[in-house]
């Protein structure tokens, strides 16, 4: 349980609140790249860590990210005419170049010079990896662009996608260091989904439904153990990885692409789930790019022109009752993203955790805000958050088999990180 | 017509769920392995809990030798003989707490008494970032066996914030 005073400290991200405030000091993913896809075409609205934004690009193809509304009347210039370097307002023809800058308003004489006086709040808009990552917090205090492995791989070895989840964030990243709830919810996916089926650690995850965990504080956040037994008195080691604040990665299973998340606030009661599949030394078959496409593993169906998935609350995500009693998915809807995500939905926007019983194997979430509460304070006296430095983002997850006495810290250190030219460790 | 999950996952909705506790007490039973992790207990034990008491086998690093009972094996915080076996039988789990480098050996007395009595076990490792990782290792060995859920930290804060997270 936390407190709610806790509970509100780390699911606020606000303008102005703390946790809202370690968001801002590192690179988040905004939007994909394909959102934007030529010059001048029509801007995106975006809001992130509950500020609404616009993204758009110019005609030499800058990026902008810019405070959506015009400084003149308050008009959303979504609706602005995307031309000659500038997002012109089509209410009085204010103009603002990829900076925010007000570079033109017709009603004044040019001389006066008014319009170097107006300048719209913008962020930096970077593409890396066919997404487009923005950087909220102080200038001066802005890191390095981001090098998570998924994103600086050869384009044809990625897969990005995103979706709406109309939830707090802390609840959905909750969910992917979660690792108990793999062997329940999503049973009937693991020998099924092709971006999963095949791997001989589903038949370890399948043989002993009672994984022993083991919780470590990495630099970057926690490496999230879960030991099964293997053969010959062996531990079949499966390592998630979250890195502070809404890093995760999933062990890999077989030959499979690697996936993770970022949970992203788009406010207090809505997230992106960006989901991501990489292999590091070969590109993406047509195959698992066509199951991705179409919304396999960790990925999912849309309703048309939107990123809002097909299965929602709206239709009680499609849940099939019969399909639930014959096992063929543990809870009745179908793929594991909507599984999770109708779960955490249905929490409410905002869980209250002073109401829930969390239980020993829940110390993977316990450790993670945890380290969140002591990065906060950490925070305030000066200190940079984990997960900022880029030696934190060159990390992975593994898929192991060990013998029983090793710490799976030391024994799979070298899996533990970015090698390049070579692909995670598996089973 | 909004469907259920709509209607019902909205927070007008989440300000109806009944506001009645939905568990009772957990009895904890806090046991430090070692002296350094029973500074830690000690001031934890100073603190208002539900119910979670505190203990240390530090004193004693083996098994009772024949003919003994476990009647004395455990104390208490004030330092009272306990009997391990009537404390494992009154809990709910078992937290075992070690300091990283330090020996873990009683982890197996204790742990074999939850296994028994089917009782939750947590081992608790403080300071595994400023330890070799050899001698992490060594107290890693120690209570793997017998945790059923692990956790290696650098603060000994965590092992508040884990108690109290845990309603103990």
């Amino acid at each position: 349980m936390l407190r709610k005073e806790q509970n509100d400290l780390l699911t606020q991200t606000g303008p102005g609140t703390p946790m809202g405030r370690m968001f801002r000091l590192s690179w988040q993913p905004a939007l994909l790249a394909s959102e934007l896809p030529e010059n001048e075409c029509p801007p995106v609205r975006v809001k992130l860590l509950s500020e609404r934004l616009l993204a758009w690009r110019d005609t030499q193809g800058r990026y902008a990210l810019t405070d959506e509304f015009c400084a003149h009347r308050g008009v959303s210039l979504w609706f602005g005419r995307n031309e000659e370097n500038g997002l012109r307002c089509p209410y009085h023809g204010w103009k603002y170049d990829h900076t925010g800058q007000c570079i033109e308003v017709p009603s004044e004489p040019t001389e006066s010079g008014f319009c170097k006086k107006i300048k719209l709040k913008s962020y930096p808009l970077v593409e890396r990896g066919g997404v487009l990552w923005t950087y909220m917090g102080p200038p001066e205090q802005q890191p390095p662009l981001p090098e998570w492995e998924f994103a600086v791989v050869p384009a044809d070895r990625s897969f990005t996608s995103k979706r709406l989840q109309e939830s707090n964030w802390l609840q959905a990243m909750e969910g992917g260091i979660d690792s108990s709830h793999v062997s329940f919810l999503h049973s009937g996916e693991l020998d099924k989904d092709p971006l999963f089926k095949g791997s001989k650690g589903n038949r370890y995850n399948m043989g002993d439904k009672k994984p022993v965990f083991e919780v470590v504080e990495s630099p970057g956040g926690l490496y999230i153990g879960a030991r099964r037994n293997a053969e010959n008195g062996h531990y079949y080691w499966r390592v998630t990885q979250y890195v502070m604040p809404a890093f995760t990665m999933i062990p890999p299973r077989a030959d499979h692409p690697v996936h993770g998340h970022f949970w992203v606030p788009i406010d207090d009661e809505n997230c992106w789930a960006w989901s991501f599949d990489y292999k590091v030394t070969r590109p993406l078959s047509a195959h698992e790019l066509e199951s991705m496409q179409a919304g396999k593993g960790i990925h999912n169906e849309y309703v048309p022109g939107t990123f809002r998935p097909r299965q929602n609350k709206d239709n009680d995500y499609l849940i099939d009752r019969a399909a639930q009693k014959r096992g063929d998915t543990y809870s009745g809807v179908y793929g594991i993203a909507m599984q999770d995500a109708s779960l955490q939905e249905s929490m409410g926007p905002i869980v209250d955790r002073a109401k829930e019983n969390l239980v020993s194997t829940d110390n993977g979430i316990i450790m993670a805000r945890h380290r969140l509460l002591r990065a906060l304070k950490a925070m305030e006296k000066g200190e940079t958050p984990p997960g900022i430095a880029l030696e934190h983002q060159r990390c992975r997850s593994a898929a192991v088999v060990l013998p029983p006495d090793q710490p799976f810290k030391e024994a799979a250190k070298e899996a533990l990180v970015v090698q390049t030219g070579k692909e995670h460790a598996t089973v | 017509m909004q469907s259920e999950s709509a209607r019902m996952s909205s927070a007008t909705e989440a300000r109806f769920r009944i506001d009645a506790p939905n568990s009772l007490p957990r009895a904890v039973k806090v046991i430090a392995l070692d002296p350094p992790s029973e500074r830690v207990v000690k001031t934890l034990a100073q603190r208002q809990w539900s119910r979670a008491t505190f203990f240390t086998a530090s004193a004693f690093g083996s098994a009772p030798k024949a003919g003994e009972s476990f009647a004395g094996w455990l104390s208490d915080i004030a330092g009272r003989t306990k009997n391990l076996v009537e404390e494992v039988n009154g809990a709910d789990l078992v937290v075992m707490v070690a300091a990283a480098g330090e020996s873990a050996g009683a982890a197996s007395i204790i742990g074999e008494a939850c296994s028994l009595k089917r009782v939750m076990t947590t081992g608790l490792i403080l300071g595994g970032a400023d330890k070799s990782d050899e001698a992490l290792g060594k107290t890693l060995s120690q209570l793997r066996p017998w945790a059923l859920m692990l956790v290696v930290a650098s603060a000994e804060e965590y092992v508040e914030d884990m108690l109290r997270a845990l309603r103990a």
